[in-house]
């Protein structure tokens, strides 16, 4: 199990709105590797989700894949007819939503809805599929008397184990998790994502994780992409990106966060301002407005995404003196002071 | 067992809402400017005579024991006898009854199925030529007075072209071993097309509309998103998923339109000369036949009451979360 499973190469999807239309994605590249999991990270609008669903080519009626490539087990599934790409969706790419509760059916019982897939997408017969329905709820840890009830029966958390469960059913090659557990306490996340884990590594499938919190990210990721206003700011393995983070915006990610462990690491320091409109993006660095580090150069040009350590890349003009730059964003007055 | 006993409070509100009901149509028949035995005592009766008519229909009781006396017989099935066709009013409501039941019913599956598959229809076309049409020509037929879009329907299908009588349930002298036979018979069936027809046209814009905006909505779902991501079929998606959901509000109205097109009955019947509870009604109002109207009213309330019921009861059985909270 090793290589690359997805190769994102430049994506580029953007909404066409009202009159105009706004570059959500612009210029995404970023890989999976076989067996691991991915955190795609940042703040709400940076457009983590966009790329999300991208991969399935299931996106809003306003939204469009205008570039790049989506290379999945070597084909470019942005290229693709949508017939075959409706043949790979779910049997090898899966989805598990932020809120299982609203992307689960309302009347139809949770087994119904097990069946569906495991029946009109994996061609199973009734009882094959009754038995693999079982075998994933002993998987996600329900018991299996728990097929006969309806999604509102569930609790957030469990719904949330059906989600995986659903998303498991036909044994996917990629399981795109979006926001999992954002709408669950801290407790109920940490055994979802303890669940996550151990499904991913016992199946050695490939998980990208989306979501807001960078905690989540080093709690479970092996690999981690950073993404701001619809770019990818820095990319590399969890350690290297989290311990020596070179791009200012996941350092100050990295202090607005607290530690999904418990561990109180003092006092959190947010980062002041908000994203670009993406309608009208400044020139140059995406993030330069915010950045208390931010040169001329900064507002003029944009930073390409290069590669600092094997498989750690940046995509900031300053990447060179990032030890500098940790030590003085550690410090709480940096950030202050820039607005 | 949570769901028996919501639908039993259910049932005891509603014997509360019939009560207030029969309380008010015995009030407003008594309070009502007029002599109510104007219509059944002839002019040439003595004082006597009519005193001893007032005292057989106990209107020479205190208003109070009339009440009682009416609720007592309200509980037995009694609703009196009716001034102008002398003969008990249930007798006579039971007879046209089914008429009207029949037209309703015939109206409002054709009404219900042909609006929900056109507001889905039109839902998933949303935004095309046939939609922009579509919907102004709904709302014209919605605005359209059932009794001037029944003249015009007759004045075309039956006048002009022939095609269908023009009133009645029969051809006249026809006669039938039961109500079994007639109501099976083609007669029946081409006598009931044009007032059927008329309610129909009448009524489809409601399930139509309801269903379209249901299923705009429905489709904007998560859960319609995710069976696209999980790669099912089309048809899958828009039928299994957003129509199955859209139709839950659909299902109810239709109890709820029942109550409804009794009142266009009223109307529909009259212009059809339809011999249905509604046109009894007219002619019992018209004609001051108090105890027939009074009954005829009170059979339209039970059924709009009923039809309340079976809305709910409808809706907990289409829906599991109200089932199974």
């Amino acid at each position: 199990m090793s290589g690359t499973l997805l190769s994102v190469r430049d994506l580029k999807v953007s909404y066409s709105v009202g009159d105009g239309k706004v570059d959500a994605v612009d210029g995404a590249s970023f890989d999976v590797p076989r067996g691991s999991i991915v955190g795609l990270v940042g703040e709400s609008g940076c457009g983590k989700t966009t790329v999300a669903r991208a991969l399935t080519r299931v996106i809003a009626d306003n939204a469009t894949i205008t570039g790049g490539q989506i290379l999945f087990d070597g084909a470019d599934i942005a290229a693709i007819p949508e017939r075959q790409m409706n043949a790979l969706r779910w049997r090898d790419i899966a989805f598990i939503p932020q809120s299982a509760m609203n992307s689960l059916d309302p009347v139809y019982t949770v087994e119904s809805q097990l069946h569906e897939v495991l029946r009109r997408r994996g061609g199973m017969s009734a009882r094959i599929a009754r038995a693999r329905a079982e075998e994933l709820f002993k998987m996600v840890g329900i018991e299996k008397n728990r097929l006969r009830d309806y999604p509102h029966q569930f609790s957030g958390g469990m719904r949330q184990r059906v989600a995986i469960a659903l998303a498991l059913a036909l044994n996917p090659k990629l399981v795109i998790a979006d926001e999992p557990v954002t709408a669950l306490d801290v407790i109920v996340q940490r055994q979802i994502l303890d669940q996550l884990r151990g499904l991913q590594a016992m199946l050695g499938i490939s998980v990208i994780l989306v979501t807001h919190d960078i905690s989540v990210v080093a709690y479970v990721c092996d690999k981690t992409v950073v993404m701001y206003a619809g770019r990818i700011a820095e990319a590399g393995p969890m350690d290297a990106v989290l311990t020596r983070p070179s791009h200012p915006y996941t350092m100050g990610l990295r202090n607005a966060f607290p530690d999904l462990k418990g561990a109180a690491s003092g006092t959190l320091t947010p980062i002041e301002g908000a994203p670009p409109n993406l309608a009208s993006p400044p020139p140059g660095c995406r993030f330069a407005p915010r950045c208390p580090f931010a040169m001329e150069i900064c507002s003029k040009s944009q930073p390409s995404l290069r590669e600092m350590s094997p498989g750690h890349a940046v995509a900031c003009h300053r990447a060179d003196e990032a030890p500098v730059l940790r030590e003085l964003a550690a410090k709480t007055e940096t950030w202050l002071a820039e607005v | 067992m949570p769901h028996l006993k919501a639908a039993a409070s259910r049932t005891l509100q509603l014997a509360l809402v019939l009560w207030a009901v029969v309380t008010i149509l015995f009030l407003m028949f008594r309070l009502m400017p007029g002599n109510p035995m104007a219509a059944y005592i002839d002019p040439t009766f003595t004082a006597e005579q009519q005193q001893a008519l007032m005292a057989q229909f106990g209107l020479d009781k205190p208003l109070w024991e009339q009440y009682f006396i009416y609720l007592g017989n309200l509980l037995q099935g009694e609703l009196g006898q009716s001034f102008r066709y002398r003969e008990p009013v249930a007798e006579r409501i039971f007879t046209l009854l089914p008429n009207t039941l029949i037209l309703t019913f015939s109206s409002l599956i054709v009404a219900y199925a042909f609006g929900i598959l056109a507001g889905a229809y039109l839902a998933w076309r949303r935004g095309s030529a046939v939609e922009k049409a579509a919907i102004p020509l709904v709302l014209t037929t919605r605005a359209m007075p059932e009794f001037w879009l029944g003249m015009v329907l007759l004045a075309i299908f039956s006048f002009w072209l022939g095609w269908f009588p023009a009133g009645g349930t029969r051809p006249a002298g026809a006669s039938y071993g039961s109500l079994w036979a007639l109501y099976t018979s083609r007669e029946f069936l081409s006598y009931l097309a044009l007032p059927a027809l008329t309610l129909a046209i009448y009524s489809q814009g409601l399930p139509l509309l309801l269903m379209r905006s249901n299923m705009l909505d429905v489709m904007k779902e998560d859960f319609v998103t995710m069976a696209r991501i999980k790669g099912l079929s089309n048809w899958t998606v828009v039928v299994r998923h957003a129509a199955r959901n859209a139709l839950l509000p659909v299902m109810t109205s239709f109890a709820i339109a029942v109550g409804y097109q009794l009142q266009g009955n009223v109307v529909v019947e009259t212009v059809f000369s339809w011999p249905g509870l509604g046109r009894e009604l007219v002619r019992a109002v018209s004609a001051s036949d108090y105890p027939l109207a009074q009954g005829a009213f009170l059979m339209i309330a039970v059924v709009v009451i009923l039809m309340n019921l079976i809305a709910d009861l409808l809706y907990a059985f289409l829906d599991p979360r109200v089932s199974h909270a």
